[in-house]
């Protein structure tokens, strides 16, 4: 009995220190967006202090001066073409390949799952080289083609496991009350898969938002095909950054991302956990 | 009639649900990596018409004489030790606070998961910014020698600025995978030794830990794979400098096609790479299986 205070001191140490090493996790973001506020000589002056007033002078000459709108749309018509596809195509996929059991379901499982044993590094520059070579670099087509392909992979794999879970009970009531195969599918077999889709909808959403390196590879420096990522990186890895407009720029390239993880808290966490097999 | 009527009817409806996905995949990941395979034995420079044959001339020259790559094997490797050891012991220490149902920890928990969810541009800048102006500000002030280190300019410091950031950036996504295994550890045994008199180290080395090797070892593949690939942070950050400093195996197959212009060596190399993490996904899988049964 008399241990149990000490016990619980020690936790409590513990859990303090971990508390504020989260405060100080952050620390490079605050930094950041303190920052963005403040004209370069305060910067340099006092780099921890808040800034002297929060005007949004540099944000909006970055928003119009490397053309965000353009940017934000490009990205959010990456997000979309790829998310909706994937949540289109993955499932029917992992559904059917789940349900079937001859040679060619295997064949095609194994070719769908290939690419999450081999690193997208080994096949990268190949991959580039065949796009140049059909003709799509630096074109948004191109760029969306290639964004479903790699996401396609973790999206089937995941749902497979899930629909293995399904009863198929319901699916052999439905087919006996007459439905076909196609109804079967969207109206009994589509609503159950809800779960787990909303995490693979999260889960590309976040990639696709993100992706900078296959942005790089596909679309290089063009000019009206870049993301916002590419772009940023682009306008502002130089050796002499202007970190004016750069800090402002970052900020809003976070800034969806952010609410997103906020709203979707959950499901992001719970999605990564399920995805973590994928490594 | 009615039974070959029906097979294709079957295969109609298979080709409708699966191939779109398939063509998908195999356009974006299949092709290209197959294609690996026959560029890899050709000298070739990516861009012009004229193709040599060289059968393994190319695989030879990888292991006798190229000390860049293996420059970048000694680094990946290097980095992998560091790394691994690091971001497990600092999100298990994390997890261990964090799996508590509280307000704060649910706060908590977000502020080390943030890092996670941006992206590498963001990343990259954001560090390159503190470690620039920010530890110049922070030298004028503190006259700290620290801040004065020209940490991107030294090979040495170089490698810790990775290490840091891919920590930094990661470390989320490892913390909560722990806690998915920490609250799965059933409350009663730990309460149980808890009154047999166990201290908290105790509890924690002969219960939970033993409890959550599932996890430790899902976390501890995930991290060394992670590791075997690192290619983002570099291409995006160091750019594999300074002087070569920081160029792992992976960048290194990327500069030999895009910068040397040597496709057949770079797809050569990129065949040995991923031997390499073949033999790391094939653990990993194999580990992580029987979880991904209950999941």
């Amino acid at each position: 009995m008399k241990k149990k205070p000490k016990n619980l001191r020690q936790i409590n140490g513990l859990s303090i220190v971990i508390f504020l090493f989260s405060i100080f996790w952050l620390m490079p973001l605050l930094l950041i967006f303190i920052n963005s506020f403040k004209p370069y000589n305060d910067i340099i002056q006092d780099f921890m202090a808040l800034p002297k007033s929060w005007k949004l002078d540099m944000y909006i000459e970055t928003w119009t001066k490397f053309n965000f709108p353009m940017l934000i749309g490009n990205t959010l018509l990456y997000t979309a073409c790829t998310v909706v596809a994937v949540a289109l195509l993955a499932p029917m996929a992992a559904y059917r390949l789940a349900r079937t059991d001859h040679k060619l379901s295997k064949v095609c499982f194994v070719l769908i799952i290939m690419p999450m044993m081999v690193p997208f590094q080994s096949y990268m520059i190949t991959l580039t080289k065949m796009v140049a070579n059909i003709g799509l670099t630096g074109n948004r087509l191109g760029y969306i083609l290639v964004s479903i392909g790699l996401c396609m992979p973790l999206a089937v794999y995941m749902i497979h496991g899930f629909v293995k879970n399904v009863p198929i009970e319901l699916e052999e009531c439905a087919r006996i009350d007459g439905a076909t195969e196609i109804r079967t599918y969207f109206s009994i077999v589509l609503p159950l898969l809800k779960p787990i889709l909303t995490t693979v909808v999260v889960l590309d959403t976040l990639a696709t938002w993100n992706d900078i390196i296959t942005n790089q590879l596909i679309v290089g420096g063009k000019a009206g095909a870049m993301n916002i990522q590419n772009a940023l990186y682009m306008q502002f890895s130089a050796q002499t950054a202007d970190w004016e407009h750069a800090l402002p720029g970052i900020v809003m390239s976070m800034i969806p991302s952010l609410i997103f993880f906020v709203a979707m808290q959950k499901h992001i966490v719970g999605g990564v956990t399920a995805g973590a097999v994928k490594g | 009639m009615k039974s070959k009527s029906k097979r294709t009817k079957s295969f109609l409806l298979f080709a409708l649900f699966v191939f779109p996905a398939v063509i998908f995949v195999l356009f974006a990941t299949d092709i290209p990596f197959i294609m690996n395979l026959y560029y890899s034995v050709f000298d070739w420079n990516g861009v012009g018409k004229s193709m040599t044959f060289v059968g393994l001339d190319n695989y030879i020259k990888i292991f006798t004489n190229d000390s860049l790559f293996w420059k970048g094997v000694k680094f990946t490797l290097k980095f992998a030790v560091f790394y691994v050891l690091i971001v497990n012991a600092l999100s298990l220490t994390v997890a261990l606070v964090m799996s508590r149902e509280t307000k704060t920890t649910s706060v908590g928990r977000a502020f080390y998961y943030v890092p996670y969810i941006i992206s590498l541009t963001a990343i990259s800048l954001i560090w390159k910014f503190i470690l620039g102006p920010g530890f110049e500000a922070l030298y004028s002030v503190t006259g700290w020698e620290i801040f004065n280190w020209s940490w991107l300019g030294t090979p040495k410091l170089a490698f810790y600025v990775v290490v840091i950031m891919a920590v930094w950036q990661n470390l989320g996504f490892y913390m909560v995978n722990y806690i998915a295994g920490i609250i799965a550890v059933p409350k009663e045994l730990m309460e149980a030794a808890r009154i047999d008199g166990a201290g908290s180290i105790q509890v924690f080395l002969k219960i939970t830990l033993p409890m959550i090797m599932p996890a430790i070892s899902i976390c501890m593949l995930t991290s060394l794979t992670f590791a075997f690939k690192l290619f983002d942070i570099i291409m995006v950050f160091t750019k594999g400098g300074p002087a070569n400093g920081t160029v792992t195996v992976a960048y290194n197959i990327y500069k030999e096609a895009f910068v040397n212009n040597k496709y057949g060596l770079a797809t050569a190399k990129s065949l040995v790479f991923v031997v390499f993490v073949l033999i790391v996904t094939a653990i990993q899988m194999k580990v992580t299986k029987s979880r991904e049964v209950e999941a």
